[in-house]
C-alpha cells in the first residue's frame, strides 16, 4: 500500500452514512490514529445516526451519546473521571459544524479556555444536514441550504472557528480532510502526542446530498476545496504558531464550486461570487503572514 | 469522630458531597448557591477532598460535566440554584435517561424577572416531572445528610437526585452541625458501582438511537426504579439512622396523633410552621404538621393513611403553579382523590420571592382554615392590600402609573 | 428485534455492542456497484507481445523481482534485448503522457533494467519432458522465442542456424553500440543452460532440406530471417554495396570502408545502423532518402541519434544512377516533392524532373529487406514466392511452423518474438499437449479519460543515459547504460497502473463505508457497499469501474 495510513480498522461495516459520507470516512481515518484506548462523545449530529440505531454500534470504542451543545464538556467531565481513576483513555469530543460553530460554541470555549485534556473534532459540512440541511454559522457565504434558499443564498462568511480556537491559545489546532488522509493521520498523530492540554481538529467533511453533488466525488470536492484555499491546512500551535501543511494551487475557486450545486445560483452571480474570491484571498493572506511570521527561517520559500 | 461544627447550610453541604466523597464536582457560581462551590473549591484545591473540580462556564454544562463524568463511573456532585437549575433542565432529563445517580443541591430561588435572588420554591417544583429524586431539607444538618442519604438510594436505582434547600433561610442560616465520621459514612455509602463506565476493552455506545419499538419499555423502566426509590429511601433512612445516628424519613409529622388541622410545609419553613403548631395547640386547637421530605419519589401511601379522616388540611406552599394552584396542594389533592375518609385540602401560597413566612403568618393561616367552609384551590397569604383569600374576580391589566414616591 | 419481547429482556440504558453495525447489511442501498475490471494498460495494449507492463512495475515496485522477471518472460523471453532496441510501441499510448503532456514512461529502460536484473535468475523449470524432438531452423529473435517457449513446455528443442555463432540479426545485424554482443552471448548462455542444442554453420538447403527435418523432427519452426537487402532499381546496382552486409561485417570485426565519404540510401532502421556504423569507423555520411524525416521508418531516437552522431540528411532526394568515376561514385539524384499520402498513410514522394549530382566513395542500400524463400519447396509457396502461412505460422505441411522477418519482411525485434512464441504454442497444441499459455484475447484498453491523475508525483522521465567514456562517434561500446535501481524506481513511481491493481491502497484508503477488506490487497464487500463510487474515480490507473447492480444481478 502506497499510503501510510494504519490498516487497523475501528468501525465496522454497516453504518448508516450516506453514499460518500465524509463524516464516516473522517471517522474511520480518524479512529485510525486514535485507536482502541479511546473515548468518543458525540453530541447531538450526523453520527448520532451514523454510529446505527440501538441495539447497533459500528465503533469498536466506547460511544457516549450526549446533548447537541454538551460535546466539549461531556468529555470533560469523562476526562475528568478516567484521570480520578488513573486512566489514560484519549477523550474525544466528535461534532458536527453545528455542535462546534453554534450550539457547541459556549461549551467548546469554556474547555478551550479551561485547557482541557481532551482532543475536539470537528467534522463539519457546512449545514445542518441531519435535520434536513438547513444554514449553521459553518455555511459559507453563497451556498444555497433549505434556509437559504436560491432567492436568498447565505450572504455571510463562515464563521472563523479556527481563529475562535487560537484566540484560546491551546497547545494544538490543525484543520485537515479526508481527501489527504496521511496529512490527516499526522495531525491526528501530534494532537495525540500532545498530553494534558486542549487539541482541536477542523476537518471538512463532505455530505454528497446536502451539497447536491455525485458522491464518487466526494474526496475530489474535499481536495478542491484545498487547492482552490477555500479550505487550506494548516496547524496552530499554541494558538500562535501557524504553519501551512499543504500548499494550494493555481486552482479557480469555480473548479470547486462547479461540482455542488449548492453553489449554482452562486456561480450565476458575478458579484456575490467576486466577493468570495475576495474572502477567500483575504483569509489565505491572513494565514500567509502568520504562517510566514512563524517560520521566520522559511523566509522566501514554500 | 464526628465532629460538631458551626455551619451554613451551603457549607454543610459542601460537607455531604466531601463525606460523599464524590469524585468530580462540576459547577457554576449563582447567589446563593456560591459558597459550596466556594468550599467545595478550598476542599478539592488544598486536597482534602481528592476530587476533579470542573468550573464550567454554565449551570447546563455543569450537569453535562456531571454527566460525561458518571457515565465514566465517578460519583460525580454539583450545585446550583434558580436560573441555574432552569438552564440545566435538558441536562437533567439527560441524566435520567442515562441512568445517572448524580446528586446535586438545589438552592431554592425565585425566578427572574423581576430578578430575585430570594427564596421559593418554583425553580426546583419546574423540574418535577424530569424523573429526578427529590429531598426537601429543613436543617443545616438536613442539607449535609440529604446528600449521603441520595447517594445511597440514587446509587441503587441509577437514578440522580436532587437535594432543596431554601435559599438564606437556611443557604446562608448558621446552624450546628454534626460532621459526620468518615468510616462511618463509608459504611454507610459503599463505593460507587457503575453500571457501566467507558472501558475501552468494553467498547459500547450509550444512549443513541432508539426507534418506537423500544422507548417506552426503556422509560418504562425508570418509573419501576422511582417506584423502588420509595421503599429504599425508608430503608436507607433507618439505615442512616443506625450506622450515622439520626433517622430519616420520607415524610415526617408532627403532633399528629389527635390532630384534627394538619398543615402540610416543605423545607425550611417547616420550622416556624411548627412553632405555630405548638402556638395553635396551646390554644387549644387539635393542630398537627406533616412535613413533606421526599417529593419525588412522592410518598403518596404515607400522605393518604396519615391525613385520612382529618378535619381539614392546610398547605403551605413557596410556589406556584400559575393557572393552578400551589404544587404540593395539588400533589397532595391527587394523593387524596377517591380516598375514604378524604379530608378537604385548603391551599395556601406564601412566601413568594423570599416574603417570610413568619409564625404569625401560619397562625394567620389557621385562622382562616379554621373557618373558611369550602376548600380553595389556591388561597394567597401576604399579598399586599388583600385579606387571605382566592382570586379577585375583576383582575384586569393595569398599565404603568407614575408613582408619586419615585419622584 | 429478537430477544426483547419482555420489558425485563431490556437493559436500563439503551447500550449497544460494538461492531454491531454489520447486521446492518447497507450493501441493499445500491444500485451501482464497483468490480475490478480486467483491462488492459494502453502500454500492454501497444506491445506487440502484449507484456502486462504495469503488472511487473508493481512488482518491481515491490521489490518482487523474480516475479517481475516472470511477468515479462511469460510473453517476452529476452528483456534485456527489446530492453535495449525495441521501438517501443508501448510508450506511444502512455496515458499519463496523453493527459498530462508529460514524458511517457520510459518502459523500455525499465524492462531494460529488468532483463539486466534478472539475467542470473533461473527460468521457470520445463514441464514434465514431452519426449517430443523439434527443429527450430534460424536463430534470430523468432527462433530463440519458439526454442525457449518449446522448451519451457518440456520439448526437446535443437536450433539449426547457417552462421558460426547464434543469434541472427541480434548478434549479425545490429551494431555493437546498440545491442553488444556479450548480451546476445548471455542470452544464448540461459537458451543453453535450458538444454536447448543449438547447430551452427549449418544452412537449410545446403546441408539438409525440410524433408529431412520432417523426417527427423516432431514439429519443425523456420525463422531464417530477411538478409536480403532489396533492389534499390537504381541504374548502377551493382555499384551499391548492402547494408546488412556490412553491418554483419561490422559485427564481425571485418569491415572497412571504401574511403572517407559515403552515402547510405534509405530511411528506415538499417540505414540508421549502417550510416552511424560508418561514423565510428570514420566516414562522413550522408543519408539520402526520398521523402522527409518525418516519414522515415526508422526509430525517432536512432534518427536523432544519427544526427548526433553527424550524420548528414539529404532529404527528398532519390538516387537514379551509380557511375563509377575513378575511385569516386558519382550519384545522380532526382528531387522529390511530397504527394498525396500512399497506402501506407505517409506522404507519397513524386518526381520533380529535377537531378543534381553527388559525390561518394561509396553507396550503401538500406531501402529495405527481404528473405529468401527459394530454398523451401514450392508447396509451401504462395504465387507470389513468399511462404503461405496462417495466423501462428502455420504451413501446409501440418508440423511444419514459420514466422519471423522471413514471414512478415523487416520487422522488428519484438514482433518476431511473438512469432516464434505463437508458433511454439501452435506447435505445442499441434502435437496435443496444453501447457498454459498467457491469454491472447485483446482486452478493453483503458482509456485516458478514466484515468485519475492526483496521486501521481510529477518528476521527469528519465531515459537511459549516454555510458560513460562512450564519445559518440568514435566507440563501439554500449552507447547508453541501464539506470540504475534508484533511477528505476523513481521512474516506476510516475506509472499510474492503467488497468493494473498495485495494491496502492487508494480504494481501501477512501472507503467511507470501510467496505474495502484489506487482505494483501483489495476485496470488495459487497454486502455493504453502498455503491458511492469513490473507490472507483479515485483509483488512479482505473481498475474499477462501477457496473449497474441490475446487470449484475441478471448476470
Amino acid at each position: 500500500m502506497r499510503w501510510v495510513v494504519p490498516e487497523a480498522e475501528h468501525m465496522a461495516e454497516g453504518t448508516l452514512g450516506c453514499q460518500g459520507c465524509g463524516g464516516a470516512l473522517s471517522m474511520r481515518l480518524v479512529l485510525k490514529e486514535l485507536g482502541k484506548d479511546t473515548v468518543a462523545v458525540l453530541p447531538a449530529c450526523c453520527w448520532s445516526i451514523i454510529d446505527g440505531p440501538w441495539p447497533v454500534h459500528a465503533l469498536d470504542i466506547p460511544v457516549l451519546h450526549t446533548a447537541f451543545e454538551t460535546a466539549a464538556v461531556v468529555a470533560t467531565g469523562v476526562k475528568a473521571a478516567k484521570e480520578i481513576q488513573g486512566k489514560d483513555t484519549t477523550v474525544v469530543a466528535w461534532a458536527g459544524d453545528g455542535g462546534t460553530f453554534d450550539i457547541g460554541l459556549q461549551a467548546l470555549s469554556g474547555a478551550a479556555e479551561r485547557n482541557e485534556d481532551i482532543v475536539f473534532i470537528c467534522y463539519d459540512n457546512e449545514a445542518y444536514m441531519n435535520t434536513g440541511i438547513q444554514r449553521s454559522s459553518s455555511t459559507p457565504t453563497g451556498t444555497w441550504t433549505t434556509t437559504t434558499p436560491d432567492q436568498r443564498p447565505e450572504a455571510r462568511p463562515k464563521k472563523d472557528i479556527m481563529g475562535i480556537i487560537a484566540a484560546h491559545r491551546i497547545p494544538y489546532a490543525a484543520t485537515a480532510t479526508a481527501a489527504y488522509p496521511e496529512d490527516l493521520e499526522r495531525k491526528v498523530r501530534a494532537a495525540m502526542a500532545i498530553k494534558g492540554g486542549m487539541r482541536f481538529l477542523h476537518l471538512l467533511s463532505v455530505c454528497p446530498p446536502g451539497w447536491k453533488m455525485e458522491a464518487d466525488q466526494a474526496i475530489e470536492v474535499m481536495r478542491r476545496a484545498v487547492r482552490t484555499k477555500v479550505f487550506p491546512l494548516y496547524e496552530i500551535r499554541n494558538g500562535r504558531e501557524y504553519t501551512i501543511t499543504r500548499w494550494p494551487d493555481d486552482l479557480p475557486l469555480e473548479d470547486y464550486f462547479s461540482l455542488q450545486g449548492r453553489f449554482k445560483t452562486l456561480l450565476e452571480d458575478e458579484a456575490m461570487l467576486e466577493l468570495v474570491r475576495g474572502n477567500v484571498e483575504e483569509r489565505w493572506q491572513i494565514l500567509l503572514d502568520r504562517h510566514q511570521r512563524s517560520h521566520p527561517e522559511l523566509a522566501g520559500a514554500e | 469522630m464526628p465532629e460538631r461544627l458551626l455551619l451554613t447550610g451551603n457549607h454543610a453541604a459542601a460537607y455531604g458531597a466531601m463525606l460523599s466523597k464524590a469524585e468530580v464536582i462540576s459547577a457554576y457560581p449563582i447567589t446563593p448557591q456560591t459558597m459550596i462551590v466556594e468550599l467545595l473549591s478550598e476542599l478539592t484545591a488544598s486536597g482534602r477532598m481528592p476530587a476533579k473540580f470542573i468550573t464550567v462556564e454554565s449551570e447546563h454544562s455543569a450537569m453535562a460535566a456531571c454527566v460525561g463524568a458518571s457515565s465514566a463511573g465517578a460519583r460525580a456532585y454539583t450545585a446550583t440554584s434558580g436560573q441555574g437549575l432552569a438552564l440545566m433542565h435538558e441536562m437533567l432529563h439527560w441524566a435520567v435517561g442515562a441512568r445517572l445517580p448524580i446528586v446535586l443541591t438545589n438552592v431554592s430561588r425565585a425566578m427572574a424577572p423581576g430578578w430575585s435572588i430570594w427564596c421559593d420554591q418554583n425553580d426546583i417544583l419546574s423540574q418535577r416531572d424530569v424523573g429526578w429524586m427529590m429531598l426537601f431539607a429543613e436543617s443545616v444538618q438536613e442539607a449535609q445528610d440529604f446528600i449521603i442519604w441520595m447517594y445511597r438510594v440514587a446509587e441503587q436505582v441509577f437514578l440522580p437526585g436532587m437535594v432543596g434547600m431554601d435559599a438564606f433561610i437556611l443557604s446562608h442560616t448558621a446552624e450546628p452541625l454534626i460532621v459526620h465520621d468518615q468510616d462511618a459514612v463509608d459504611a454507610y455509602l459503599p463505593k460507587f458501582e457503575p453500571l457501566y463506565d467507558l472501558d475501552p476493552a468494553q467498547p459500547r455506545a450509550y444512549g443513541g438511537l432508539v426507534n418506537r419499538d423500544h422507548y417506552f419499555e426503556l422509560r418504562y423502566k425508570i418509573y419501576e426504579n422511582m417506584d423502588r426509590a420509595g421503599q429504599l429511601l425508608v430503608e436507607a433512612g433507618e439505615e442512616f439512622g443506625d450506622v450515622l445516628g439520626h433517622k430519616y424519613t420520607p415524610l415526617e409529622g408532627y403532633l399528629l396523633d389527635d390532630a384534627e388541622y394538619v398543615f402540610v410545609s416543605a423545607g425550611a419553613m417547616t420550622s416556624n410552621v411548627r412553632q405555630a403548631v405548638r402556638d395553635m395547640r396551646e390554644k387549644g386547637i387539635k393542630a398537627g404538621l406533616l412535613r413533606v421530605i421526599a417529593f419525588r419519589p412522592f410518598p403518596i401511601d404515607g400522605i393518604r393513611s396519615i391525613l385520612a379522616g382529618r378535619r381539614k388540611v392546610a398547605v403551605l406552599d413557596r410556589n406556584m403553579s400559575a393557572g393552578h394552584s400551589g404544587i404540593f396542594a395539588e400533589e397532595i389533592r391527587s394523593a387524596l382523590l377517591g380516598q375514604p375518609d378524604a379530608p378537604p385540602v385548603y391551599g395556601y401560597i406564601v412566601g413568594i420571592g423570599g416574603r417570610d413566612v413568619r409564625v404569625e403568618t401560619a397562625m394567620d393561616i389557621c385562622d382562616d382554615v379554621l373557618v373558611r367552609e369550602e376548600p380553595e384551590m389556591a388561597l394567597f397569604v401576604g399579598v399586599k392590600g388583600l385579606p387571605i383569600g382566592p382570586l379577585r374576580k375583576d383582575a384586569s391589566i393595569r398599565p404603568l402609573q407614575p408613582l408619586e414616591v419615585m419622584r | 428485534m429478537s430477544g426483547l419481547e419482555h420489558v425485563d429482556d431490556y437493559p436500563e440504558i439503551p447500550v449497544s455492542l460494538a461492531s454491531t453495525s454489520t447486521i446492518l447489511k447497507t450493501g441493499a442501498w445500491r444500485s451501482v456497484r464497483p468490480i475490478f475490471a480486467n483491462r488492459m494498460a494502453p502500454c500492454s495494449a501497444g506491445c506487440p507481445a502484449g507484456v502486462r507492463i504495469p503488472a511487473y512495475i508493481d512488482d518491481i515496485k515491490e521489490g518482487r523481482l523474480e516475479a517481475a522477471y516472470a511477468t515479462v518472460t511469460a510473453r517476452n523471453p529476452f528483456p534485456r534485448i527489446t530492453g535495449r532496441v525495441c521501438p517501443h510501441m508501448c510508450e506511444d499510448n502512455c496515458n499519463l503522457a496523453i493527459t498530462t503532456g508529460e514524458e511517457s514512461i520510459s518502459i523500455r529502460s525499465i524492462e531494460r533494467w529488468l532483463g539486466d536484473a534478472g539475467m542470473d535468475l533461473p527460468d521457470p523449470a520445463a514441464d514434465a519432458e514431452t519426449g517430443k524432438r523439434i527443429a527450430v531452423v534460424g536463430s534470430g529473435p523468432a527462433g530463440m522465442a519458439a526454442a525457449y517457449y518449446l522448451r519451457r513446455t518440456g520439448h526437446e528443442v535443437t536450433v539449426f542456424d547457417q552462421r558460426p555463432q547464434p543469434g541472427g540479426i541480434l548478434r549479425y545485424g545490429i551494431p555493437e553500440y546498440r545491442l553488444p554482443s556479450e548480451v546476445v552471448d548471455e542470452e544464448i548462455a540461459r537458451l543453453e543452460s535450458m538444454e536447448i542444442n543449438f547447430h551452427n554453420n549449418v544452412a537449410l538447403g545446403r546441408d539438409f532440406t525440410l524433408d529431412d527435418l520432417e523426417a527427423a523432427y516432431a514439429a519443425v519452426f523456420i525463422a531464417t530471417g530477411a538478409g536480403q537487402e532489396k533492389l534499390t532499381g537504381i541504374d548502377g546496382e551493382g555499384l551499391l554495396e548492402s547494408g546488412l552486409d556490412f553491418l554483419e561485417a561490422a559485427n564481425r570485426g571485418t569491415a572497412t570502408l571504401p574511403g572517407p565519404r559515403c552515402a547510405v540510401v534509405g530511411g528506415g532502421n538499417v540505414a540508421m545502423d549502417v550510416a552511424r556504423v560508418l561514423r565510428r569507423l570514420g566516414a562522413d555520411v550522408s543519408v539520402l532518402y526520398r521523402r522527409t524525416a518525418n516519414e522515415m521508418p526508422a526509430i525517432a531516437e536512432e534518427y536523432e541519434h544519427a544526427v548526433a552522431d553527424g550524420v548528414h540528411f539529404h532529404w527528398l532526394v532519390l538516387p537514379r544512377t551509380i557511375k563509377k568515376d575513378g575511385a569516386q561514385l558519382r550519384v545522380t539524384v532526382e528531387e522529390m516533392w511530397l504527394g498525396e499520402p500512399d497506402e501506407s498513410g505517409r506522404l507519397r514522394p513524386e518526381p520533380t524532373g529535377v537531378t543534381c549530382e553527388m559525390h561518394f566513395d561509396g553507396v550503401f542500400s538500406a531501402i529495405g529487406e527481404t528473405a529468401d524463400t527459394g530454398v523451401f519447396p514450392p508447396r509451401l509457396r504462395n504465387d507470389d514466392g513468399w511462404l503461405d502461412l496462417g495466423e501462428d505460422g502455420e504451413t501446409v505441411d501440418q508440423m511444419v511452423f514459420a514466422g519471423g522477418d522471413l514471414a512478415t519482411g523487416p520487422a522488428t525485434v519484438i514482433e518476431a518474438i511473438v512469432a516464434g512464441r505463437r508458433a511454439a504454442r501452435a506447435i505445442d497444441e499441434q502435437l496435443g499437449f496444453s501447457a498454459v499459455w498467457p491469454a491472447e484475447e485483446p482486452l478493453e484498453v483503458v482509456p485516458p479519460k478514466d484515468i485519475n491523475l492526483t496521486y501521481m508525483p510529477h518528476h521527469d522521465r528519465s531515459d537511459d543515459h549516454a555510458a560513460a567514456g562512450a564519445t559518440a562517434p568514435a566507440s563501439f561500446a554500449e552507447e547508453t547504460d541501464t539506470l540504475s535501481e534508484a533511477e528505476i524506481l523513481e521512474e516506476i513511481d510516475r506509472c499510474l497502473s492503467c488497468g493494473h491493481c498495485n495494491n496502492c491502497g487508494t480504494c481501501f484508503v477512501f472507503c467511507p463505508d470501510g467496505a474495502i477488506i484489506w487482505d494483501d490487497g483489495p476485496r470488495i464487500d459487497h454486502e455493504f457497499c453502498k455503491g458511492c463510487g469513490i473507490c472507483v474515480a479515485e483509483c488512479p490507473g482505473h481498475v474499477m469501474v462501477l457496473v449497474n447492480e441490475r446487470d449484475v444481478s441478471h448476470a
